[in-house]
């Protein structure tokens, strides 16, 4: 390790230079020739209701406007936003039941911004006075907003194909029962010495990614149709748009952009198949739609809310026994991501602990809130709150130190990860425990504020996680990579991967520096078109580090195997024998014999044969290394979180004093970004335990659809922060990595519930713990202090 | 809708429009001038990614009226750099990683700029402060924080920061 250069290094970012002046481009920022404008009429007034009449005149006749199109006037085909359903094989797709049931615009409105007609104008001015003259009327429907209320009988069902409007299931085919787990859950519970148990509700949070969703589309005299569109998973969304039009995928063309920020909301599409259908209406025509900030807020997926009952069996001596759990979570109006976060929810659970016996059910229903998808954490910070919460119930109960009962029945190398059969490769779950304990003051502090008196009361919390690098086996975890040499020694790396904000581009680009033997400088890394670059499935699941990582590192060593080749032809030394180092290639047993990468590169592009002698100069031929990867493993990451609290007992105010991340990431390449990371996580998981929900009226409308009403974490109201960086390789990662871009906000949500059960001896079922909430609890409950609670 | 004619001495060069009253300082930089440094987060003043400098006084150009700028000085992200040459307030941003997606950048170096203009040593209580109407949703602030105390440990000598004369764009 201690050989690396790159590696390891706060090398500078690719893109912040760009970013600082506002010379990035993001997908609003573009400006072409002849371009329209788009303006998609939403349903505001009805979160459910059928449209009775639709009359496009008035809007068509109102000056600047070049077309109106409703739901007759394109495919009839619907979608599903989502691409899981791309990244499993056909048979696990006919298992899951994944179905296409949104279409361009709606008759039936399903949720409150669902897309009736479109308006392409010479301005957004006209196009917005345009809106306006659409006439719609519609025939309400009964509003749904929980499964209780959309499974009842004689429900409006939302589509044929999901009866009782139960979106998704555990399927019985994959997991008996409905259920993923085993081992006898009833009779280890019915043997349990102490069991704890409760129903918790986790909110609806919302991305709230800085940039608001913006697209161009234009389609070309080839009939070519072109998005440009800030996707985290650009091939897939290439795919997904072919199919809906019927184009072959090389008419269809993806141009990523820059991104302002993701956290899942971008996984998939938006509001690309009605930017397109628009520019499918004005062919040689560019169309841009702006969406606005209120209007992404309702349109775009946000966190899957819900119900979440569990219950955990525990042996007097603390060893655990059984857990049963069982989400049941409120779909939006559409099928999007149904099956996912069901699933995950209960696999980040299977993944925690040694529970000798575990059941979790996970269920989707369709409701009329807004969608709900892929967000940053995929159902793990649910399963946080409520299982971390159950812990520390039962550790309070027997009077077990949360960090040792933590320390010792957490699952580590050879047990079974989120997914059966496949084992955790590595885990420092036990230094993060350690040093964040130490950097928190947890053994005086638990100590200290078992027994307190007075108003303000404090105090800490821990909790732990594991995630995913990637979701192989799951779903397909494929990435192509193509890297060249150009004649004067420098690299060019094409990988189709977006850089979301993280700084992936700029680890990768490390990587591959590192690989070649080449000065970080002379390596560039592009992002590339859909027809450029070749296949990548995304940015989700924190794999690009791990996965595209890997990918990137492979097809260096390809194009550094050639250029070995040809090196140990001209040194005459076997290629096994030869290393480089800031582009010289050397003899490792005699570092002075050697050779410049340049000789061979530019011999190879400027290829003569000697006119006097016909003898051939070197070796013809440009250098490229190619991989078509796919990943072997998803080294789960794991995370400790500590956090101290203070409760004010007579508002019912929780002031977070300090939160410390201490995460075992395998290797940080850039231990700037992944500190980064940790720290953004914090911000989002403080907002899930703590503040943010959407909140909707009796008619399913949003209350709070924006940054004054919603509320999220400001700088004020940031603690002291701790960001704790493990380092302990993992065996298959690239030069040891795993992932950390979901992680950081997932163990801070029980961290911090934890911390309250210790400062005032209750625990809160709802998140987000609001003040109305702990003064609630403390009404009906009374503070305790924590040292009172121990029962056995 | 009515029109007024107006002069807009933005990053250095005066601009002379004619804009409808009821066009936002936003919109007229980003879509009449093409100066898209300039983001749009909300609209409605609660994000500050719009931020730029009146004068030295940062505003949410998503709030301004154009038509009630006539004859101010206008700075934004892109008129803190000289040709891809960084100014102290970005080039701190840069040094400490507080830039992720980058969409709030931008305005997060013009509400700095302005901080430090009235308080060229603030405290990080202060700093904290100031940034209270810029959301970031990347960082969790902490870089930020950082990149703006290095910001005021590193700014140049206050003459640096006059206005200089304007050479005037007819548009």
């Amino acid at each position: 390790m201690s050989e690396q250069t790159i590696v390891g290094t706060n090398a500078p970012r690719v893109d912040v230079r760009d970013k600082a002046t506002g010379q990035a481009q993001y997908a609003a920022d573009i400006q072409l020739p002849g371009m329209l404008y788009g303006k998609v009429v939403r349903c505001w007034e009805h979160a459910h209701a059928r449209v009775k009449r639709l009359d496009l005149s008035a809007a068509a006749a109102s000056p600047g406007v070049v077309r109106v199109i409703g739901p007759k006037d394109v495919t009839a085909k619907r979608y599903n936003s989502s691409v899981l359903d791309l990244m499993v094989s056909e048979s696990m797709h006919d298992m899951l039941g994944d179905i296409d049931d949104q279409p361009i615009f709606t008759e039936h409105v399903k949720f409150q911004g669902d897309a009736i007609c479109g308006i392409i104008a010479r301005s957004e001015e006209a196009a917005e006075r345009a809106a306006a003259k659409i006439v719609v009327e519609y025939e309400p429907l009964p509003v749904y907003l929980t499964a209780e209320a959309s499974r009842a009988p004689g429900a409006v069902q939302f589509t044929p194909e999901k009866p009782g409007n139960l979106a998704f299931q555990l399927p019985e085919a994959m997991f008996p029962n409905h259920a993923l787990g085993g081992g006898d859950v009833e009779g280890a519970m019915r043997d349990a010495d102490v069991v704890v148990e409760d129903a918790f509700y986790v909110p609806k949070q919302k991305q709230c990614q800085m940039e608001p969703h913006a697209y161009v589309a234009k389609v070309d005299s080839g009939g070519r149709l072109t998005c440009w569109t800030s996707s985290q998973m650009p091939k897939l969304v290439q795919r997904k748009l072919a199919k809906l039009f019927d184009l072959p995928m090389n008419l269809m063309k993806i141009v990523p952009t820059v991104i302002g920020g993701g956290f899942g909301t971008r996984l998939g599409m938006i509001s690309e198949p009605q930017a397109c259908a628009m520019a499918l209406a004005v062919p040689g025509h560019p169309v841009k739609l702006q969406t606005l900030r209120e209007e992404d807020w309702v349109i775009s997926p946000s966190r899957h809310p819900g119900k979440y009952w569990m219950r955990i069996g525990f042996k007097r001596d603390g060893t655990p026994v059984a857990c049963d759990a069982r989400f049941e979570n409120y779909k939006g109006g559409y099928y999007l991501d149904a099956s996912g976060t069901a699933f995950t929810a209960g696999a980040w659970l299977g993944g925690m602990y040694r529970f000798p016996a575990l059941r979790y059910r996970g269920e989707s229903y369709f409701t009329n809130q807004g969608l709900t998808g892929a967000y940053r954490g995929y159902g793990n910070p649910q399963t946080n709150f409520v299982l971390e919460q159950l812990i520390d119930r039962g550790c309070a109960e027997l009077g077990a130190d949360p960090v040792e009962w933590r320390k010792k029945w957490h699952k580590g190398v050879g047990d079974d990860g989120w997914c059966p059969g496949v084992t955790y490769p590595s885990c420092a779950l036990d230094e993060c425990l350690d040093r964040g304990a130490a950097a928190i003051g947890w053994t005086e502090k638990r100590r200290k504020y078992a027994k307190q008196e007075g108003t303000i009361r404090r105090g800490v919390g821990v909790a732990v996680m594991n995630h995913t690098s990637g979701a192989m086996p799951m779903l397909l975890e494929h990435t192509a990579c193509t890297v060249k040499l150009n004649e004067d020694a420098t690299a060019e790396v094409l990988f189709a991967c977006s850089d979301m904000g993280q700084g992936s581009h700029t680890a990768l680009k490390q990587i591959a520096a590192e690989t070649l033997g080449f000065p970080f400088e002379h390596v560039q890394l592009s992002g590339g078109t859909s027809d450029v670059a070749g296949f990548d499935i995304g940015a989700h699941a924190s794999r690009t580090i791990y996965v595209g990582g890997a990918a990137v590192k492979k097809a260096c060593e390809e194009a550094k195997r050639q250029l070995f080749e040809r090196a140990s032809l001209q040194l005459g030394v076997p290629a096994d024998q030869l290393d480089i180092r800031n582009k010289r290639i050397f003899v490792k047993a005699d570092p002075a014999r050697g050779i410049e990468a340049e000789a061979i590169t530019r011999a190879g592009v400027y290829h003569f044969v000697d006119p006097m002698t016909g003898e051939p100069g070197g070796v013809p031929g440009q250098i490229q290394g190619y991989v078509s990867f796919f990943a072997p493993h998803n080294s789960p990451p794991f995370g400790a979180s500590f956090a101290e609290v203070e409760v004010d007992t007579e508002t019912g105010e929780v002031r977070v004093i300090e939160l410390v991340n201490a995460h075992d990431i395998g290797r940080a390449i850039n231990p700037a970004a992944v500190e980064g990371q940790l720290e953004g996580g914090i911000q989002q998981g403080l907002g899930f335990v703590l503040s943010e929900e959407i909140d909707y009226d009796a008619k399913g409308r949003v209350q709070n659809n924006s940054f004054t009403d919603y509320k999220m974490f400001g700088p004020e109201d940031m603690p002291k922060i701790t960001t704790i960086l493990v380092e302990d390789a993992d065996p298959i990662g690239p030069f040891g990595a795993k992932s950390v871009g979901e992680s950081g906000l997932v163990s801070p949500v029980g961290a911090v519930a934890n911390a309250i059960f210790h400062a005032i001896g209750i625990q809160f079922t709802e998140a987000p713990i609001t003040p109305e909430k702990v003064l609630k609890g403390i009404l009906e409950k009374g503070v305790r202090d924590y040292g009172t609670l121990r029962r056995s | 809708m009515k029109n007024r004619d107006i002069t807009l001495h933005i990053n250095g060069e005066a601009y002379k429009l004619n804009v409808a009253v009821n066009r936002t300082l936003l919109d007229v930089l980003r879509d009449e001038l093409g100066m898209t440094e300039t983001k749009y987060g909300c609209g409605t003043g609660e994000c500050g990614a719009c931020t730029v400098l009146v004068e030295d006084k940062a505003v949410n150009s998503c709030l301004t009226l154009a038509a009630t700028m006539d004859g101010k000085r206008i700075t934004t992200a892109a008129g803190r750099a000289d040709f891809g040459r960084l100014d102290h307030i970005q080039q701190a941003f840069v040094d400490e990683a507080a830039i992720q997606c980058g969409y709030c950048t931008p305005g997060m170096v013009m509400k700095t700029a302005s901080l430090l203009a009235k308080n060229p040593d603030p405290s990080e209580a202060e700093i904290r402060h100031a940034l209270e109407g810029n959301i970031c949703r990347c960082t969790g602030y902490e870089k930020i924080v950082k990149a703006v105390k290095k910001a005021a440990q590193t700014m140049p000598g206050r003459a640096a920061a006059q206005a200089q004369p304007c050479k005037e764009v007819v548009q």
